[in-house]
């Protein structure tokens, strides 16, 4: 790609519509500031990488965004709509409206989570069946499709415990595929996994940037952040340091604490 | 020595005691597994007051011994207006003692179960009732296994102290059985032996339950 | 009630707690002896403990004390209540202590019996030196617990007619015909006593958990 076309092309990106917006974001844990006035706009069908050192506030920023973690101050706007709180801060939404705005997100954990006690297929069905209350035939068929298409129909009835980590990762995300959600995030979905089974994964997600889905991935694997990415926000010490297309980043980072941070990676990966 | 024979000749006087202790530790364990489900969401909730009711109960009960607990029920019930008979002070003292070591345990396998697991429950919209039944409790309940177990045969065991409060349970007869006949050493060693195969039975049964549910932790 | 009345609950109380000390004193070493008969598989007597630990872990002990009060006279052992009572809650008690001083001596790190071997330390010396120190730490806390349950499980003593905290309070409701101030009463005072050994439990369980739990 040409300079020109890539400033062509984010441009095109910053006319889609904003499906997730944080806005003026703060929080602390104890007298620890971690997220520092971070404000973020995520267009539909963008791929956003979120980079930076480790207890950068990363997960927290990610956590934030659908209120898993209560934020401080600042708001979170999803689809324009303010989310956990009225716009201004103070008065909290209710639970419930909390949760119907929840299963517009869909989120994969570094850990899986998958619900130990169910099988593949009733972790996919779960939340669709008695969440968004569709009726189980038609939730069985879209897990069906969507366990198919991550390529585990045969593990179907296995247990989660029964499951290879990358195996388990790719339950997650068709876990997360089956809420129809209008943006997933991902918080560094293969950094648990064996080097081998990594790429399973990640293929599954470029899969998902062709088709279309907007996704915020916290990942420490840096080519498919250059290879995948639209924009790459880079974060340290509770702050967006920088935020720019893949190939901008990777090849002539504008901070100095950018140019350090893959500079150690680099010598790590030697 | 025909002690044996004769307690033989009165089986069924120990069989009905067998019966009711049977009976007895069914309805104890189903009622506090129920209760120990129910108090555990006041004892893990955020709420102050609940968890300071739950925790208070559940502690007082952990500080009594079963006895005197079925004593004051026995001796308390009747000026409370409830009108139970002894066989059913004995079950609900049962319940009420042992639900509170069943809460117990589910609140330890809560705190230990992952806090993404939750959390991801959370995420996809769960809340309230349905996240606690659809996600919470088959886990904790799964975890807890091998110590509910254990405190089954601590049922099993409290049940005998019912003969105090005279519950026709099998101590109880094997007691009445050795003061009419004068067979002291076959009838409680009959007795003992049938504690120990109910033991043995429930065991082997939790056993059971905690392989099916090794693959669902 | 009278002060009398609530000095002989006390009392009772003070002789239950008794019983129950006694009892433990006997079965924590009594438990450690049939540990070893388990874990040096001595022909017979390893068959007769196990026998022993799976029938009376699972006895209640109420029936055990009448099992030992009633039936043992058949065989030409008579006992005062009291003794009967001792011999009940000690047998009990260790039949618990005897499955946590095993399980201590199965997990006991080879590499550290090794290392004794190595010293030549014969075998006496290196159970006292190494072996004991170790597996009384790492029983601890299990120990503490049983005896939490061994104080709340005396009161069984009361059927053979030791006069306990809970005869006590019967013999007080009797007389005042108001059964349910002296079991009040009876019930506050040794959920104090009990609650002291929980405190206890949860101070050894802090102090000696194992490493990587909290
Ligand atoms: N629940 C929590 N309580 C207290 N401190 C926390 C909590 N979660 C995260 N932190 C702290 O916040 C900082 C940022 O953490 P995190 O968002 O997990 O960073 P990252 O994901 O970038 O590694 C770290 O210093 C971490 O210790
Ligand atoms: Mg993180």
């Amino acid at each position: 790609m040409t300079d020109d076309q890539t400033t062509m092309s984010q441009l095109a990106v910053q006319q889609r519509p904003v499906i997730l917006e944080v806005s003026g974001l703060s929080k602390s844990f104890g007298a620890n500031p971690v997220l520092r006035d971070i404000s973020l706009k995520i267009h539909k069908a963008e791929t956003v990488c979120l980079l930076g050192p480790s207890g950068s506030g990363k997960s927290t920023l990610l956590r934030c965004m659908n209120w898993l973690e209560q934020p401080d101050g600042g708001t979170v706007f999803l689809a324009g709509q303010p989310l956990g709180a009225r716009p201004g801060g103070g008065l909290r939404m209710r639970d419930k409206e909390l949760a119907a705005m929840r299963t517009r997100i869909g989120m994969v954990f570094q850990h899986f989570a998958l619900w130990p006690h169910m099988s593949v297929l009733q972790n996919v069905m779960e939340a669709p069946v008695h969440v968004l209350k569709q009726t189980k035939d038609e939730a069985r068929a879209t897990a069906v499709s969507l366990l198919q298409r991550v390529g585990l129909a045969g593990k179907m009835d296995s247990f989660p415990a029964r499951l290879s980590g990358g195996q388990k990762q790719r339950v997650a995300i068709a876990r997360a595929l089956a809420m129809k959600p209008e943006v997933i995030l991902f918080d560094e979905p293969t950094s648990s996994l064996d080097p081998e089974l990594v790429g399973e994964v990640l293929a599954v997600m470029q899969d998902l940037v062709r088709e279309g889905m907007t996704m915020v991935v916290v990942t420490h694997e840096m080519g498919f952040a250059r290879d995948v990415a639209s924009r790459v926000v880079f974060m340290d010490g509770g702050h967006i340091v920088e935020s720019g297309p893949p190939d901008q980043f990777f090849e002539a980072p504008q901070t100095e604490r950018a140019r350090q941070f893959l500079m150690r990676y680099a010598a790590r990966n030697n | 020595m025909n002690e044996f024979a004769l307690v033989w000749e009165h089986r069924d006087m120990i069989l009905i005691g067998f019966q009711n202790t049977l009976l007895i530790v069914v309805l104890g364990t189903v009622g506090s597994l129920v209760l120990g489900v129910l108090l555990t969401i006041p004892l893990m909730s955020r709420r102050r007051g609940p968890a300071l009711i739950g925790t208070i109960y559940v502690d007082a009960m952990r500080c009594v011994p079963f006895l005197l607990f079925a004593y004051l029920l026995y001796f308390a019930l009747p000026s409370l207006g409830l009108d139970f008979d002894n066989w059913w002070t004995g079950v609900v003292a049962l319940i009420l003692y042992n639900g509170a070591y069943m809460a117990e345990l589910f609140r330890g396998a809560w705190a230990n179960l992952p806090k993404e697991l939750i959390e991801a429950g959370q995420a996809y919209g769960f809340t309230g009732w349905v996240l606690l039944r659809r996600i919470i409790l088959p886990p904790v309940i799964f975890a807890a296994i091998p110590l509910v177990g254990n405190q089954l045969i601590q049922i099993v065991k409290d049940s005998a102290f019912l003969t105090i409060i005279a519950v026709a349970e099998l101590t109880h007869e094997a007691t009445s059985l050795q003061t009419t006949y004068f067979v002291p050493f076959a009838s409680f060693l009959a007795v003992v032996f049938l504690y120990w195969l109910t033991c043995l039975s429930i065991e082997s049964t939790v056993g059971y339950a905690n392989r099916l549910a090794e693959v669902r932790r | 009630m009278t002060s009398y009345d609530y000095y002989s609950i006390a009392y009772g109380a003070l002789a239950t707690v008794s019983l129950s000390l006694i009892s433990i004193v006997l079965g924590v070493p009594l438990g450690l002896g049939l540990a070893l008969v388990r874990w040096s598989r001595l022909p017979v007597f390893n068959q007769l403990t196990i026998a022993y630990v799976s029938i009376v872990r699972t006895c209640p002990t109420v029936t055990l004390a009448l099992l030992i009060f009633y039936a043992l006279p058949v065989v030409g052992i008579s006992m005062e209540p009291v003794s009967a009572g001792i011999l009940t809650l000690t047998l009990s008690t260790a039949a618990f202590n005897t499955e946590i001083w095993r399980n201590a001596l199965v997990n006991f790190p080879q590499d550290q019996y090794d290392a004794a071997l190595s010293f030549g330390m014969n075998r006496n010396l290196r159970f006292r030196r190494i072996i004991l120190p170790h597996i009384s730490r790492t029983s601890l806390p299990a120990l503490v617990s049983e005896m939490t349950l061994q104080v709340k499980s005396t009161p069984a003593v009361a059927i053979i007619g030791i006069v306990e905290i809970t005869r006590a309070a019967i013999r007080v409701g009797a007389r005042t015909y108001e059964p349910l101030p002296p079991f009040i009463f009876a019930l506050v005072l040794y959920s104090l006593i009990v609650l002291a050994f929980v405190k206890t439990q949860r101070a050894v369980e802090r102090r000696f958990a194992p490493p990587g739990d909290h």
